[in-house]
């Protein structure tokens, strides 16, 4: 199985919006759901995950509530806030930009 | 919306801040259902369940720097780090309780008093005058072109002058003291009483911008000249005291000194001007001889227009003075103007004494931080093992500089909270100092906020000072060195020994300052204080009793620029009852009286006299060299003042006003205008108009001071205060109406007071005695400000001194302690003591000669700035320079001695084993 690839810097932070734009997550179910959904390209560094959750915790844009999850025991369920949609916007605009530009920059060189 | 955001922010930091364990139970718990969920699914893929957990922990990473990782995120970590610095640096603080003592102390000192007077500093420049818009009030004065430093009034000419040309002004408006009045005892049995009052121009009350709380000011008609309209407006306390808060007294007559006046108005009680014992305003009496007249009593206050500078002001009066000057020469030439902020004027003689006790202050910090810098660096190579430790654990430095600046501002922090208390104490001891004439007394000064925020920065400030030098030190040794070896030997003591010598260097330096400044203060005082005061103040009562000057001055005249006035009727015969009746008293030894209070009067009278059978000079003829201080006395005044008369005989009860007049002069006067002669039995002629006898000099009497704080010896002539003639041409008319009497007693002076007052109203129940004190509260007066100033920069310089010997010893101490071994080899080699002693003390002498250099480079730079306060000495006195300097030479030697000493009973063998 090939390694998967390093999250660029910054990305993790916008993959994580991304995720909770649908339902309130835990940890665990965020890093299963980004390798799910790339395809299993995209692994997200286990020890990177939770310091990324905590900092985007901290700054407002998610808040966190423990919930009984489907596992079985209580676990700490993260979710978006409204700046945390807007943040989200702001992310996502500025990614397409780069990688068009990237994208750009590579057919032409 | 955003707020929303940052709410949650805060919250989270709170969150972090006070539920820390919560917050990390969770994140334990987060993380292990991670792990869980990961063994989970490894077991389902088919590994056994060791295998599982094993390479569950692999995927985590290292969990505790995960949680670590998690914690970072919080933001306040610092915080943490803080609380963790700060719990152990009290816990380094306590293991070291002497250490802790001297530096808490010496900086409580010394942030207290720094904080103290730059409060009293702040509180003088935001002292208000309490007038509407009183920052454009201004004084307006003159001086003679000799000598600036003089400062007078203003005469009738020079105001309304200046009220008509200028064009800087709004209003404008004179003042002068009102003779007192007294309000005659009352049937009702309300006593004699006698009130202080001015003489106000109805346009003074409009440039001050106040008005009255009930009735009305004057009219400019009421001013009007030669005769002004008997009316009166009352201070609200006089208003309450002798008229019970009447609102019908507007109108009401009364009589004062025998004048019928009628109460117009009454003051709100906040107006106290210009004097805190004014109580009652008159409207300004000018006759038509003022109108030419030179004499400068009359106090001007402006109002300058919006937007006028007291420069420009300044500039249009000196213009409006060179006028004067070319158009008027025999009255103005020689006089010039000065514009000044009422503000300065009142508050500004503070200013000076504040800014060299902060200096001082700043000094006397500035060295114990230096101290302290040394204390921490020699405790640093102690600590060393602990800081390498800490560093080898992971710390970086920037951590381990925090740590110990932690603990410097944590020091300093705890000296600013006992600085707190000695700026409390010292902020009171300032407002004790009096203020001189015309000056104010600053109220306004307290322990507020701004001046507390001003105690915390300076203690942070202070602790960054005396930290930052020993905590970057600390790097500049071998780090991997200690933990092998113990603390005996460093790496490279020098780049220490370089920050410590600079240290010691600046504290000479600093010391010699305060100490040069000090000694100057100190020896200008003693200079005065020894002043031999030719009198006794130990038990003499003094009080003034006063005729007012209305019921006898009369003006008849102007003869040659100066008021001729007529006394009549004389109020000699009334002083002459009271005197006599004073004498029969059985307390006191003996009494005399005299015309003005012999030291620290107001007003010095001087009189232009001749000399009979002398022909004048061509430079008297103008009659300004001879001149002499004149007073009026009874018999036995020099015997009650216990003045030592060198040649002669005291007056005594034959010299009445039939007998032969005569004169009694000081030696002054004597050596001034009888050098080499005996003036026993010469003639002097004063310029009195009329009615004056030649009076023959029976008596030279020591020479009393005029003034208790400047010992200035003025020649001076006594004549009795029965032979008098009923002219008199001069200014001071009123010296004939009022006697100031001293009685002498064995016991308390102030015990006389009661029999005093009752002798004075057995004979004149009309005027009541005033000025009631000792003598000795009399004169120490001008004194007190001076001794205050000189001990407690002394106090200030002893302090630096011992600072700065501590700090000597303590680096000589530390050199010797480091330079063992070498001088265990030269001993080993063949050193004598002496050659030990000589190479160790070379540095103590390289280091203090420096350090005398700086200082007195700096005295010589810094002592001009407290000229004004000295008396007697230059600000380069050489022999305070010399003095003091030599004084500090040999504490610092000695000082230095004692380590030095040390250094040659080094055993030789002893120090090399060691190493």
């Amino acid at each position: 199985m090939p390694k998967p690839s390093d999250l660029l810097q910054g990305t993790l932070d916008l993959l994580i919006l991304k995720t909770l734009v649908r339902e309130a997550m835990h940890g665990w179910g965020i890093s299963k759901r980004i390798q799910q959904l790339s395809g299993d390209v995209l692994s997200v560094q286990q020890g990177s995950l939770y310091p990324a959750l905590h900092r985007l915790e901290q700054q407002g844009w998610i808040t966190a509530e423990w919930k009984d999850s489907d596992l079985g025991r209580s676990a700490k369920f993260y979710s978006l806030t409204r700046e945390g949609k807007q943040q989200l916007e702001r992310e996502l605009e500025s990614w397409n930009r780069l990688s068009s530009a990237v994208g750009l920059l590579l057919k032409k060189a | 919306m955003l707020r929303s955001r940052r709410f949650r922010i805060w919250n989270n930091r709170v969150h972090s801040l006070f539920r820390k364990d919560r917050l990390d139970a969770e994140l334990t718990q987060e993380l292990s259902f991670h792990l869980e969920q990961l063994i989970r699914e490894n077991v389902a893929d088919g590994m056994s369940p060791e295998a599982a957990r094993r390479t569950a922990r692999q995927a985590l990473g290292n969990l505790s720097q995960l949680v670590e990782e998690c914690r970072d995120q919080r933001r306040v970590g610092w915080l943490h780090d803080l609380w963790q610095d700060l719990g152990y640096g009290l816990r380094m603080l306590r293991q070291s309780p002497g250490f802790t003592t001297i530096v808490v102390l010496s900086l409580g000192l010394g942030i207290g008093a720094n904080s103290a007077i730059l409060g009293a500093l702040r509180s003088t420049l935001l002292a208000q005058v309490p007038f509407p818009g009183g920052d454009r009030l201004v004084l307006v004065r003159t001086y003679p072109e000799w000598n600036p430093a003089l400062t007078n009034s203003a005469s009738i000419p020079d105001y309304l002058a200046w009220k008509q040309q200028s064009r800087s002004f709004e209003s404008m408006g004179a003042s002068i003291a009102d003779h007192s009045r007294d309000f005659g005892a009352e049937e009702d049995g309300r006593p004699a009483e006698r009130i202080e009052g001015h003489g106000f121009s109805p346009s003074l009350f409009v440039a001050l911008g106040v008005q009255p709380m009930l009735g009305r000011t004057f009219t400019e008609a009421e001013a009007e000249i030669d005769h002004p309209a008997p009316v009166m407006v009352l201070s609200h306390r006089l208003w309450q005291r002798r008229f019970g808060s009447d609102p019908g007294v507007l109108g009401k007559q009364v009589s004062l000194s025998g004048t019928s006046l009628t109460i117009i108005g009454v003051m709100p009680p906040d107006f106290r001007y210009p004097l805190d014992e004014t109580e009652y305003w008159v409207p300004l009496g000018i006759n038509h001889f003022q109108l030419q007249g030179s004499a400068r009593f009359f106090e001007v206050v402006a109002r300058l227009k919006p937007g006028v500078s007291v420069q420009q002001a300044q500039a249009e009066m000196d213009g409006i003075g060179a006028q004067l000057a070319r158009d008027f020469p025999d009255r103005h030439k020689g006089w010039r103007i000065r514009v000044q902020a009422l503000h300065d004027a009142w508050y500004g003689w503070m200013k000076i004494p504040l800014a060299t006790l902060e200096g001082a202050v700043a000094l006397v910090l500035l060295i114990a931080c230096a101290n302290i810098a040394g204390l921490l660096l020699a405790r640093g190579s102690a600590r060393r093992p602990e800081i390498v430790m800490r560093m080898a654990l992971g710390a970086g430095r920037g951590r381990v500089v925090r740590q110990m600046l932690t603990e410097s501002v944590l020091l300093s922090l705890i000296g600013g909270a006992l600085g707190t208390f000695v700026a409390w104490g010292a902020l009171r001891a300032l407002l004790q100092m009096n203020p001189p004439l015309a000056g104010q007394r600053i109220t306004e000064v307290a322990l507020d906020l701004p001046l507390l925020a001003l105690l915390g920065l300076l203690s942070v400030a202070t602790g960054l000072i005396f930290g930052t030098g020993p905590a970057i030190a600390c790097f500049q040794l071998d780090l991997a060195g200690p933990l092998k070896e113990t603390t005996r030997s460093a790496g490279s003591p020098y780049k220490r020994g370089r920050l410590q010598s600079a240290l010691v260097t600046l504290q000479i330096a600093f010391a010699l300052v305060l100490l040069i400044g000090s000694g100057l203060l100190i020896n200008s005082f003693i200079r005065l204080a020894g002043y031999d005061l030719n009198f006794d103040p130990e038990g003499l009562l003094t009080f003034e009793y006063r005729i007012p000057q209305q019921q006898y001055v009369r003006n008849v005249g102007v003869f040659q620029g100066a008021p001729y006035s007529a006394i009549d009727p004389s109020p000699t015969p009334a002083i002459q009852r009271v005197y006599e009746q004073l004498r029969t008293m059985r307390g006191p030894e003996s009494v005399a009286g005299i015309s003005q209070p012999p030291v620290n009067s107001l007003v010095l009278n001087t009189m232009g006299f001749s000399i009979e059978d002398r022909p004048m000079a061509e430079s008297d003829a103008d009659g300004s060299a001879l001149r002499a201080a004149y007073f009026l006395i009874t018999p036995n005044f020099f015997a009650t003042m216990k003045t030592r008369v060198v040649r002669g005989r005291d007056l005594n009860d034959r010299d009445s006003a039939s007998a032969p007049w005569v004169a009694i002069i000081n030696e002054a006067m004597a050596r001034r205008f009888w050098p080499g002669e005996d003036p026993i039995g010469k003639r002097l002629i004063l310029g009195v108009v009329s009615g004056e006898r030649p009076r023959e000099i029976i008596g030279v009497v020591r020479d009393i001071p005029t003034r208790r704080d400047r010992a200035e010896l003025q020649p001076a002539m006594y004549a009795s205060y029965l032979q008098q003639s009923p002219d008199y041409r001069g200014p001071i008319a009123n010296m004939f109406g009022q006697m100031t009497f001293l009685l002498r007693t064995s016991g308390d002076p102030m015990s006389l007071v009661p029999e005093a007052r009752r002798a004075v109203a057995d004979v004149d129940p009309d005027h009541a005695i005033t000025r009631i004190q000792t003598m000795e509260q009399f004169w120490d007066g001008g004194l007190r400000y001076r001794s205050y100033l000189a001990s407690v920069l002394g106090i200030f310089a002893f302090v630096a001194t011992v600072l700065a010997a501590i700090g000597i010893y303590g680096v000589m101490a530390y050199s010797v302690a480091q330079r063992t071994r070498e001088i265990g080899i030269r001993m080993a080699l063949g050193a004598g003591p002496r050659k030990v002693l000589a190479v160790v003390g070379r540095r103590a002498v390289v280091l203090i000669s420096f350090g005398m250099l700086l200082g007195l480079a700096g005295s010589i730079a810094l002592s001009r700035l407290i000229a004004s306060q000295l008396w007697g000495i230059q600000p380069t006195d050489p022999a305070t320079f010399t003095g003091v300097s030599l004084l500090l030479v040999v504490v610092a030697l000695a000082a230095s001695f004692v380590p030095a000493r040390r250094a040659t009973h080094v055993d030789p063998t002893e120090a090399l084993r060691t190493e």
